[in-house]
């Protein structure tokens, strides 16, 4: 009797620990999503008020601006990565000379801090002493004296540009493995068939590629959605709110605002979105297994 | 239909020489056979013929033209890979039709060409799965399939049979063989199985660590056989060889005495083959010992005997009968080829 306790015994600090750092913290912050708490006010919560901060937040421009930066952002960042990544995997997955020198450099940016990132891109696109802004501007001589980061527009599409120079490396990686995996024979077949290198990437590669782009989007898709590090040190949500994405916005909410019950109900509705789109991507892969083996 | 010309082709990967220098013709309609051995080389060189891999040095001639640097596609060539390279996001009748499709076949016209060719490999009844819900065999023939939907002037085959079994190889092959005989396409045919090389080729190459070691038809191949490891390679079961000297034109080891047209000379190798030894009652004949196994074939027994370091094998009548360990006798049938080889260079002395 006590042998076959004594297992469970043994887990109890483990789960004490789960419960203590991760379930804790976010039953808590659900239940706080239900209630009224400015912590300007008071230490602790006040009253329920049901679902009054997520109907708040339906309404709320400023939050309806933030879910629609955060989308501009996760489509151009996420399409832009993967078909960079795939076309980058495309022309070095042969083994040349430089084989393992570009792999190195590769995995430069990628080991980079994001935050980091973001305050080096500030500098390079200052408009008196920034060296891409001088750069381009020598180059392009209409491009000079451009207020980069004061652009909506432009904040908006560094700002992606951070985030695909960040990941593209890493995204890169993945589709060397999924290219590894094809067999060299298919194809071979194709060249001999009468393929043309193009036809023999989008009708032979890429659909034999279908699962791994798949996982790399919806990864990536999922961290974009959480796009914050770069948004405080390069564009601080600006210029106005135009790249204000919504984790920013509940940061700001929460820790400059400190109204911690809407804070809470939004990272919630952040949540929701990731685990929606999660759901989606496991029945995608699962119709993809199924397609492949049975 | 194409003459193809290797001249002087030699293939390095790296330091490593896969292919030496060498030679080869494959005439107009002509069904050759590389044979060897796995790794020596047969798979590289097809692959040269074929343009997917380059040759470090030499030319490869089709039709008279210099083709080294034309891409696979303008080779006019169709091949049939080890391991099928089959298109796995494409259903079969997809995979058999993408060939005639790339090259700007109407829709009627590709959809009766693929029919017509499924129903010839027997895959008609398969043609809406894909290659993931097929059996080996099945995937084999449908790399067959996608390769003989088009007539091109080269077949290349790399072990199209060796992922079938027993039965279907022996089907496929007189289907192959009827094939060649209808299309009349100069084919280049790779396999390890003698007994394939044998049966479907018009000539054989044997190939050994990325040399022809012999070419010829597997007529002359089977009876004059260029060294030992020719002998040894071709025919099952294998050509017995036996280690001896020959002193005063009568070859001599353990349990054998056979008279041959030869000076004296040690370090030599005797070969005779299997089918051509018959058991005997007489106790002086050629060669003598102990029974040591007997294996029933169907149409006949195999008999092993062995004389010290000697072992030898006979093709024996099917009801052939006695004791393991019994003495037992062999002789020589009417007009049997003895074949003798040096053991050091391995090269035929007569
Ligand atoms: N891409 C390659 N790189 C290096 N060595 C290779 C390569 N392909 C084949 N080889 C070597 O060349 C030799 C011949 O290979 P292959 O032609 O495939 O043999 P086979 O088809 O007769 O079994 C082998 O020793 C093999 O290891
Ligand atoms: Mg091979």
């Amino acid at each position: 009797m006590q042998d076959r306790l004594l297992p469970y015994w043994l887990l109890v600090p483990a789960f004490i620990i789960v419960l203590a750092t991760t379930i804790y913290p976010l039953a808590y912050s659900f239940i706080t999503s239900f209630r009224a708490w400015d912590l300007t006010k008071s230490r602790r919560p006040e009253g329920f008020v049901g679902i009054d901060n997520y109907i708040y937040a339906a309404s709320e421009s400023q939050f309806l601006n933030s879910l629609w930066v955060t989308f501009i952002f996760v489509i151009t960042s996420v399409a832009l990565t993967v078909v960079l990544a795939m076309a980058l995997a495309l022309l070095l997955r042969r083994k040349g000379p430089m084989h393992t020198f570009t792999r190195i450099i590769l995995i430069l940016p990628f080991a980079m801090s994001p935050a980091l990132i973001g305050v080096s891109y500030r500098f390079m696109f200052n408009p008196e002493f920034g060296v891409l802004a001088n750069g381009l501007g020598a180059v392009f001589p209409a491009l000079q004296g451009v207020p980069w980061l004061a652009d909506p527009q432009l904040a908006m599409g560094i700002l992606v540009l951070t985030d695909v120079w960040h990941w593209t490396p890493y995204m890169t990686f993945m589709c060397l493995g999924g290219l590894a995996s094809i067999p060299r024979e298919t194809e071979e077949a194709a060249r001999i068939d009468g393929a043309s290198n193009l036809r023999i990437v989008f009708g032979i590669i890429l659909p034999q590629m279908r699962g791994v782009i798949l996982v790399m989007a919806v990864l990536k898709t999922i961290f974009a959605l959480k796009m914050f590090d770069q948004v405080v040190t390069l564009t601080g949500g600006g210029p106005g709110t135009s790249t204000e994405t919504l984790a920013y916005f509940i940061f700001n909410v929460g820790f400059r605002w400190f109204d911690m019950g809407y804070a809470s109900a939004l990272a919630w509705i952040l949540t929701a979105i990731m685990m929606f789109i999660s759901i989606w991507y496991v029945r995608m892969l699962l119709s993809e297994r199924k397609m492949a083996t049975a | 239909m194409a003459e193809v010309r290797l001249v002087d082709i030699e293939k390095k990967y790296g330091n490593f020489l896969a292919v030496p220098k060498q030679s080869l013709t494959i005439h107009d309609g002509e069904f050759l056979v590389l044979l060897g051995p796995s790794g020596c080389g047969k798979t590289t060189t097809m692959r040269m013929i074929a343009g997917l891999e380059d040759i470090t040095s030499g030319d490869i001639m089709i039709k008279g033209e210099r083709i080294n640097d034309k891409p696979p596609k303008d080779r006019d060539i169709a091949m049939v890979f080890q391991n099928y390279g089959l298109y796995p996001h494409m259903t079969v009748r997809q995979n058999i039709e993408y060939p005639l499709k790339l090259r700007g076949m109407d829709k009627a016209s590709r959809k009766d060409r693929v029919m017509e060719t499924a129903e010839k490999v027997e895959l008609d009844a398969l043609l809406e799965r894909r290659p993931s819900e097929l059996s080996g065999g099945q995937r084999q023939r449908v790399a067959l399939a996608r390769a003989i939907v088009r007539t091109p002037s080269i077949f290349l085959m790399d072990e199209p049979l060796s992922n079938l079994d027993a039965k279907l190889r022996v089907t496929m092959r007189a289907e192959l063989k009827h094939l060649h005989h209808e299309l009349g396409v100069t084919t280049v045919y790779v396999t390890h199985d003698q007994m394939e090389a044998m049966t479907l080729a018009s000539r054989v190459a044997v190939m050994r660590e990325g040399r022809i070691v012999q070419l010829d038809t597997p007529k002359k191949i089977y009876a004059e056989p260029a060294d030992l490891f020719v002998a040894g390679f071709i025919g099952s079961p294998s050509m017995n060889l036996i280690d001896g000297a020959v002193k005063g034109g009568v070859f001599r080891t353990d349990g054998v005495e056979v008279p041959v047209d030869l000076g004296d000379r040690d370090g030599v190798v005797l070969g005779i083959r299997p089918e051509e030894l018959e058991i005997t009652q007489d106790t002086d004949a050629a060669i003598g010992g102990k029974l040591y196994a007997l294996e029933l074939t169907g149409e006949s027994t195999l008999v092993t005997l062995r004389n010290g370091p000697t072992s030898v094998c006979a093709r024996g009548h099917a009801d052939f009968e006695a004791d393991i360990d019994s003495p037992c006798h062999l002789v020589p049938k009417d007009g049997a080829r003895f074949h003798l080889f040096d053991r050091a260079s391995g090269e035929r002395l007569r």
